[in-house]
């Protein structure tokens, strides 16, 4: 959940980057890494737990200070988790103090499964962790959609976003950049306008 | 109303006079409250030669995956862990269900004192988390001053 620190004005944002293994959660936050554009000293270092092979293991993780909003310091900090179904431990872990999640689906048709599989999985992590996934604001990304053997765009919100709730979602190629900061700033302004309605003082 | 953790100035200057207490009695170098969501709450000592954000995400995710084997070797008492090196070690040590205390100390300090030393002060540091999360919510910053109708982006992409 985030932080409010009144002292310093600060509000502190957890934004997690879910999906199945390589389907570009690592490749969002290089690219954001890459080209976000920050006041000097406003955007923290990439750090990658991966292995040798640059799989992720235990996670990826970027500070940012966004722009100033009103003269108000938000700090946000985005991370992805391994996608692999092994290190399912690890995605708990990571999903702690989450307040926002970008899930990263793969557009290729022979990914359909295990697209549905993460998002099953993301939902069952969030229940152990008494979260409630309808709490919790979240926006989907079909990556790549540059390769051939994509699946049509209705076809993946079918799949993923039948909820009774229906969620912004964003076709994206993330290692051209394309749709990496559409996602990212929506989910951004959900949560902000979570936090702005629940702080407005609520009269009988 | 959401019961979000709110922290007042009152809470921070507690907070820090916890911790510089500590440093004070172990001669510690750097002493840090963070969440185990991998915040930052607040740090003391020498904050400038550290990289304290990313040291808060990593510290709290080695705590949580140490908690966690030791629960695979059933474990149950587990409440801190200790990075031993050569210049700068590190104890992180449970403050309550959310809370990690983590202090940085020079090789040559003992880490027995770190230890001795911080038991007391992440009782006295629950206590005041525990006052925080228990104040009228009501009190907290009022963050309709967001201006949320600004169409301009909050990430902007360098052009």
């Amino acid at each position: 959940m985030a932080i409010i620190n009144q002292a310093t004005k600060e509000l502190q944002v957890k934004i997690v980057y879910y999906g199945p293994a390589m389907g570009g959660k690592t490749t969002n936050l290089v690219q954001v890494h890459d080209h976000v554009q920050t006041a000097a000293g406003n955007k923290g270092k990439l750090v990658s737990l991966a292995t040798s092979s640059d799989r992720t293991l235990f996670f990826d993780f970027l500070p940012i200070e966004a722009m100033s909003i009103k003269g108000f310091k938000a700090k946000f900090q985005l991370y992805t988790v391994p996608g692999q179904v092994i290190y399912n431990t690890t995605r708990q872990l990571v999903l702690r103090g989450v307040d926002g999640i970008v899930f990263v689906a793969d557009s290729q048709y022979e990914k359909m499964a295990e697209n549905v599989e993460s998002f099953a999985n993301l939902e069952d992590n969030l229940k152990t962790l008494r979260l409630n996934f309808a709490e919790i604001p979240y926006v989907l990304q079909y990556n790549k959609r540059d390769l051939p053997n994509v699946a049509p765009v209705e076809y993946l919100e079918f799949l993923l976003n039948n909820r009774d709730v229906q969620v912004p979602s964003f076709g994206a190629t993330a290692h051209r950049c394309e749709g990496v900061f559409e996602t990212l700033n929506m989910i951004t302004r959900m949560l902000l306008h979570k936090y702005v309605s629940q702080s407005t003082p609520q009269y009988a | 109303m959401a019961s979000l953790p709110q922290l007042i100035e009152e809470d921070i200057e507690r907070l820090e006079g916890e911790l510089r207490d500590l440093l004070e009695k172990s001669d510690a170098t750097t002493a840090l409250i963070i969440d185990k969501g991998g915040f930052l709450i607040t740090g003391q000592g020498d904050t400038r030669q550290f990289d304290l954000t990313t040291i808060a995400a990593l510290a709290s995710g080695a705590y949580m995956a140490n908690q966690t084997i030791a629960n695979l070797v059933h474990e149950t008492s587990f409440n801190s862990i200790y990075q031993q090196g050569e210049k700068f070690s590190m104890f992180v040590m449970g403050v309550d269900e959310n809370g990690l205390l983590v202090v940085i100390f020079k090789a040559q300090v003992s880490v027995g004192a770190v230890k001795y030393f911080a038991a007391p002060t992440v009782k006295r540091i629950a206590v005041q988390l525990q006052i925080a999360q228990e104040r009228d919510p009501g009190v907290g910053l009022d963050l309709s001053e967001l201006n949320l109708a600004d169409p301009s982006e909050v990430f902007k992409r360098k052009t």
